[in-house]
C-alpha cells in the first residue's frame, strides 16, 4: 500500500465527512470561486481600448486564460485525491471556457468590418490589368494581415477550448474513481495495529494540546479583544435569529400541554419547525464565527478548523437530539408523532444523539489527524473504534422495545426494521474489522446525516399530506386566520390546502435534495454548476427549456392574476358601487375586465418565460383549421359570450324566456349562461342560443309588466255589472299601477260563458303571480257578493244530476247557462283556480 | 364525495400542467445556431464544440442547425468565428457572414 494511496483515501474520507458542515458555506464558496479569473483579464484590458488595440488586448486575454488553464491542469494533478478541490477546479475551468468564447466573439465586429472593407476594395488586379493605386494596395494588405492575425488568435482560443473540455472530462473520471475508491478501500489492520499505534496516538494528543495551547495563548495575549468581539457578534447574530424565529414561529414550535388532542397537522408542524429553527440559528452562528475568524485571521488556521469542527459536531448532536425529541416527545404523549412509550422514547433519543456524536467526533478526529499530519494508522484505529461503537449503538437501537401492546407489554420493532438495523450494525462492525474502515464510517455517517435529513423531510411531507386532506388546512394557523379575516368557505380553504401542499412538496424537494445529494458524494460545486445550467436552460432537440425562466413566467402570471383580481374588486366594489351602476352592468364590466386582465397576464408571463410569441402564432395558425372545425361550437359560444357582455341583451338578475326555459339569469360566463328557473333548477344555456335565437326578457329596460286574469261568467249575468265589478277590483289593488291604467275587456262569448279579461300593469313584474292570486280571490268574493255566477263545465255525472233537476225540453241555451264554467289562464299559481267553481256550485 | 372533489382538483391540476407544458414545448425558442448555404455547391465548415472538432457539410441552399452551447467555426475560406449559439451564419461565395 503506497503512502500516496493512503493519503488519497484519508483525504476522501475527510471530504465525505466534511460535507455535513460545508452545506452552509457552499453558496458563499461558489460565489467566491467565480471572480477568480478576473484579475488577469482586468490587467490585460485597460479601460477603453482603441479599436486598433483589439487584437493585442484579446491576445493578452487569451494568453492569460491559457496561463490559468495551465495552472488548473497542474492543480488537477496535484489535487487528484481531493474531491472538493477537483470540483473547484472544474467550476473555474467552466468559467474560463465561457471567457474564451466571449473573447472569441469580441472579434466579430472587427472581422465583419474588415470583410466589408475588403469587399469594397475588390480583388487584387490580375496580371495584365492596370495596377491599382498604392494606397489601396497597402490597405488591402494591412486588412488581410490583421485578419490573418485574428484567425491565428481564434485558432488559439479554439485549441484552448478543446483543451479545457479535455480537462473537464478528466476531472469527471477522476472524481468517479475517487468515490469508488472510498467505498472499496481496504486497510491491512494487522500491519497498523501494534505498539507503534499507541505511541502515535499519544504523540498526536500531545501535538494537539501544544498546537491549541500555544494558539490560545497567542490570542489571549495579543488578540483577546478581537476574539471576544467576534464571539460576541456571532452570539448576537444567532440570538437575533433565534429571537426573530421564535417571535415569528413561536406558536409553531411550542407544545401546549393544555391542548388535550392536538391535531395531526399541528403536531407535525411543531415537530418540523422545532427541529428546523434552532438548527438554522446554530448554523448561522457557526457561519458567522467562521467568517469573522477567517477575516480577522484569529487563531491558527488549524485551531480555527478544530474549534469550528467541534462546535459543528455539538450542533449536529443537538439537531439529532431535537429531531428525535420532536418525533417521540416522551413527556407529552399527546404530541407524539410515533406512539413510542415514554421510557423507550428517552432511550432512543439518547441512542440517536450518541450515534450522531460518535459519527461527528470520528469526523473531527479525522480532520485533526489530517491537519496534524499524523500517521495513517492513527486515523485507521480511530475509524475502527468509531465504526465498532456506532455498530453497537445501532444494534442497541434494534434491541429497544418501543411499543406497548394492548396489555401494556413492551413490543419490539417490526421485524423488517429490526433486520435492517442488525444488518447495518453488524455489517458496519464486520466491514471495519475486515479493513473496510472507510466504508464503515461512510455507512454510519449516512445513517446519521441522511437519516436526519430524510426524517425532517418526511415530517414535512406528512404535514403537507395532512394539510391537503379534507378540512386539514382549516385547522392550521394560516387556515384559521384566513377564515376569520376573509370570507373563504370550507371548499375554498380545501382547495388552498391542496395548492399549499403541492407548494410545500416542491419546496421540500428543492430544499432537501441538495443535502441528500451532498451526502452521497456530490459537491457544492456540482450543485452550483447544475443551478447555473438550469438557469441557462437545457435543450431538447431545437427547443430550449429554462426552468428559471419558466418559474419567472409562472410568478409573473400569478402576480398578474392577483393584480387583476384586486383591480376587479376595486372597480366593482368602490368605483361602480359608488357610482350606483346597475348590478348587471357591473357584472359585465367585471367579467370583461377579468378576462382582459388574465389574457394580458398570460401573454406577459409567456414572454417573460422567454417564449417566442411568434412561434405560438405559427402554431395557432396551423391549428386554426382544426379549431375552425373541431372547436366551432366553443368558439361560437365564446364570441357569443363576448357579445352578450358587450351588447347586454340580458344581464345578471334578468327574467328571461329562451325557448322552453324561463328563469333568472345567474351568471354569464364566456361559454354558457346559467339560468335558474323558478323551480330552482339551474339550466346551462350555451351563449350562442341566446344570441342566435329569440330571447324574451321581462326585465330588459325596466321591470314594468302587464298581467292578465281571464274570467268567465254565466250568460245569466249582466255584462256591464260584471265589467264594473271587475274594474273596481283591479283599480283597488294597491300593486296595480294607476298609469298605465288597468282595464277590463269583454273578450267574447264561448258556449257556456261570457269571457272577460282583467289587465293591469305592475311596477315589478316579479310580483305577477302574487297579484294575480290576489285578484282571483277578490273577484270570487266580489262576484259572490253581487250574485254573479262563474261559468264552469259540468262533469258527465253532474250533467245527469242537472238534467233530472231541470226541464230538459229543448231549452239547451238555458240549460247551458245553468252549467257554469270557468276558463282560466294556465299560468301558475293554479291552486286557486279550482276552488271558485266549487264554491259557486255549493252556493 | 369530498374525495372526489380532491381528485377532480388533481385532475384539473394535471390538465393545467399538461397545457402549460404543451405551450412551453410549442413556444420554446431555438437556441442553436443555424447555417445557410447560399452557394450553388456544397460547403464544408469545421465546428469545434465541447472538445471535438467536426466537419459539417452544408448542401447547396441547405440550412442546418448546430452548436447549442457556444462553439468555434472555421469557414470554407479559412476565416474563423466564435459563436455563442443563436446566430445565423450565411455562407456565400465561401465566405461566412453572421447575421
Amino acid at each position: 500500500m503506497s503512502n500516496s494511496g493512503e493519503s488519497v483515501s484519508r483525504n476522501l474520507l475527510r471530504a465525505a465527512l466534511w460535507r455535513s458542515f460545508v452545506v452552509a458555506v457552499w453558496l458563499v464558496g461558489s460565489l467566491m470561486a467565480l471572480p477568480v479569473a478576473a484579475p488577469a483579464q482586468q490587467a490585460a484590458s485597460p479601460g477603453t481600448p482603441p479599436v486598433d488595440g483589439l487584437v493585442a488586448d484579446q491576445a493578452a486575454i487569451i494568453d492569460g486564460l491559457a496561463a490559468q488553464v495551465d495552472l488548473d491542469d497542474k492543480a488537477i494533478i496535484d489535487d487528484a485525491d481531493n474531491d472538493i478541490r477537483l470540483v473547484e477546479i472544474r467550476l473555474n475551468l467552466e468559467d474560463v471556457l465561457d471567457k474564451v468564447l466571449v473573447s472569441g466573439v469580441a472579434f466579430r465586429p472587427r472581422v465583419s468590418e474588415i470583410n466589408n472593407r475588403l469587399e469594397q476594395l475588390g480583388p487584387a488586379p490580375a496580371a495584365g490589368q492596370p495596377p491599382e493605386p498604392e494606397r489601396v494596395q497597402q490597405e488591402r494588405q494591412a486588412l488581410t494581415a490583421e485578419k490573418a492575425e485574428i484567425n491565428v488568435l481564434l485558432g488559439k482560443a479554439e485549441d484552448l477550448s478543446v483543451r479545457i473540455n479535455g480537462l473537464l472530462t478528466k476531472i469527471s473520471t477522476l472524481r468517479r474513481d475517487l468515490f469508488t475508491n472510498l467505498l472499496t478501500k481496504r486497510y491491512e489492520l494487522s500491519d497498523t495495529i501494534g505498539n507503534q499505534v499507541t505511541k502515535d496516538v499519544i504523540d498526536e494528543g500531545r501535538t494537539l494540546r501544544q498546537r491549541i495551547g500555544s494558539s490560545l495563548w497567542y490570542v489571549y495575549t495579543f488578540q483577546f479583544k478581537a476574539l471576544t468581539t467576534a464571539i460576541f457578534i456571532a452570539l448576537l447574530v444567532a440570538a437575533a435569529a433565534h429571537l426573530v424565529g421564535k417571535r415569528l414561529f413561536g406558536a409553531l414550535i411550542t407544545r401546549d400541554p393544555a391542548i388535550e388532542h392536538p391535531s395531526y397537522v399541528s403536531r407535525l408542524s411543531v415537530a418540523f419547525w422545532s427541529a428546523l429553527l434552532p438548527a438554522v440559528a446554530q448554523l448561522l452562528f457557526l457561519v458567522v464565527v467562521w467568517t469573522l475568524f477567517e477575516s480577522y485571521s484569529l487563531l491558527n488556521i488549524d485551531v480555527r478548523v478544530f474549534l469550528i469542527g467541534f462546535m459543528a459536531v455539538l450542533a449536529l448532536g443537538a439537531v439529532i437530539y431535537r429531531l428525535s425529541h420532536a418525533v417521540l416527545s416522551p413527556d407529552m404523549p399527546n404530541w407524539r408523532l410515533i406512539d413510542v412509550e415514554r421510557r423507550p422514547a428517552r432511550v432512543l433519543i439518547w441512542l440517536m444523539t450518541a450515534l450522531a456524536l460518535i459519527v461527528g467526533f470520528d469526523w473531527l478526529a479525522g480532520v485533526i489527524s489530517d491537519r496534524l499530519g499524523s500517521p495513517l494508522s492513527v486515523t485507521i484505529v480511530k475509524g475502527l473504534f468509531a465504526a465498532i461503537l456506532s455498530g453497537l449503538v445501532i444494534m442497541t437501537i434494534a434491541q429497544v422495545r418501543p411499543f406497548a401492546d394492548s396489555k401494556g407489554e413492551p413490543q419490539r420493532w417490526p421485524g423488517w426494521f429490526r433486520a435492517i438495523l442488525y444488518i447495518v450494525g453488524v455489517g458496519s462492525i464486520f466491514a471495519a474489522i475486515a479493513g473496510y474502515v472507510s466504508l464503515a464510517q461512510f455507512i454510519s455517517a449516512q445513517i446519521v446525516v441522511t437519516g436526519a435529513i430524510l426524517t425532517t423531510a418526511y415530517i414535512g411531507l406528512l404535514a403537507s399530506r395532512a394539510i391537503s386532506e379534507e378540512g386539514g388546512f382549516a385547522k392550521t394557523g394560516v387556515g384559521r386566520w384566513l377564515r376569520s379575516s376573509s370570507s373563504m368557505d370550507d371548499a375554498q380553504l380545501d382547495q388552498l390546502g391542496v395548492l399549499s401542499s403541492v407548494v410545500i412538496n416542491i419546496l421540500l424537494v428543492i430544499a432537501f435534495m441538495p443535502f441528500v445529494l451532498f451526502q452521497w458524494g456530490f459537491q457544492p460545486g456540482d450543485i452550483a454548476a447544475w443551478m447555473r445550467r438550469a438557469a441557462g436552460g437545457f435543450q431538447i432537440g431545437s427547443f430550449s427549456f429554462s426552468p428559471f425562466a419558466i418559474v419567472t413566467g409562472v410568478i409573473v402570471f400569478v402576480l398578474g392574476y392577483i393584480i387583476t383580481r384586486w383591480f376587479q374588486s376595486w372597480l366593482d366594489g368602490t368605483v361602480m358601487a359608488r357610482g350606483k351602476v346597475d348590478p348587471g352592468v357591473r357584472n359585465s364590466i367585471r367579467t370583461v375586465v377579468g378576462y382582459a386582465g388574465y389574457a394580458l397576464a398570460g401573454l406577459i408571463a409567456i414572454s417573460s418565460a422567454g417564449l417566442d410569441l411568434s412561434n405560438l402564432a405559427l402554431i395557432a395558425g396551423g391549428l386554426s383549421l382544426g379549431i375552425g372545425f373541431g372547436l366551432q361550437n366553443i368558439v361560437s359560444n365564446f364570441v357569443s359570450g363576448l357579445i352578450l357582455l358587450a351588447e347586454r341583451p340580458l344581464k345578471v338578475g334578468d327574467w328571461v324566456e329562451a325557448g322552453a326555459v324561463s328563469g333568472t339569469v345567474k351568471k354569464i360566463s364566456v361559454r354558457a349562461t346559467e339560468i335558474e328557473t323558478f323551480q330552482r333548477q339551474t339550466v346551462i344555456l350555451p351563449n350562442s342560443i341566446l344570441i342566435n335565437g329569440a330571447v324574451g326578457n321581462w326585465t330588459h329596460r325596466n321591470r314594468l309588466g302587464r298581467i292578465e286574469v281571464p274570467v268567465g261568467v254565466t250568460y245569466k249575468s249582466d255584462p256591464r255589472k260584471v265589467h264594473e265589478v271587475l274594474l273596481d277590483i283591479v283599480r283597488n289593488h294597491p300593486m296595480i299601477l294607476k298609469n298605465p291604467e288597468p282595464t277590463v275587456l269583454f273578450t267574447g262569448f264561448t258556449d257556456i260563458a261570457l269571457t272577460f279579461e282583467i289587465r293591469g300593469f305592475l311596477a315589478d313584474v316579479y310580483n305577477g303571480a302574487a297579484v294575480r292570486n290576489d285578484l282571483r280571490f277578490n273577484l270570487v268574493d266580489a262576484l259572490a257578493r253581487e250574485g254573479i255566477e262563474l261559468a264552469y263545465t259540468l262533469k258527465p255525472a253532474e250533467k245527469e244530476e242537472a238534467s233530472d233537476a231541470i226541464e230538459p225540453a229543448g231549452d239547451t241555451e238555458e240549460g247551458k247557462t245553468e252549467k257554469l264554467a270557468s276558463t282560466t289562464q294556465p299560468a301558475p299559481p293554479s291552486a286557486g283556480q279550482k276552488s271558485p267553481p266549487k264554491r259557486a256550485r255549493k252556493n | 364525495m369530498q374525495q372526489r372533489a380532491v381528485q377532480q382538483n388533481r385532475a384539473d391540476m394535471v390538465k393545467s400542467v399538461v397545457i402549460a407544458l404543451t405551450l412551453l414545448a410549442t413556444g420554446g425558442q431555438a437556441l442553436a445556431a443555424s447555417a445557410v448555404n447560399l452557394d450553388n455547391e456544397p460547403r464544408v465548415i469545421i465546428v469545434t464544440e465541447g472538445g471535438t472538432k467536426q466537419e459539417i457539410a452544408v448542401g447547396a441552399g441547405e440550412t442546418i442547425e448546430f452548436c447549442s452551447g457556444g462553439c468555434f467555426v472555421t469557414m470554407p475560406n479559412g476565416d474563423r468565428e466564435a459563436l455563442t449559439g443563436g446566430e445565423t451564419l450565411e455562407i456565400s461565395g465561401g465566405v461566412g457572414k453572421i447575421k
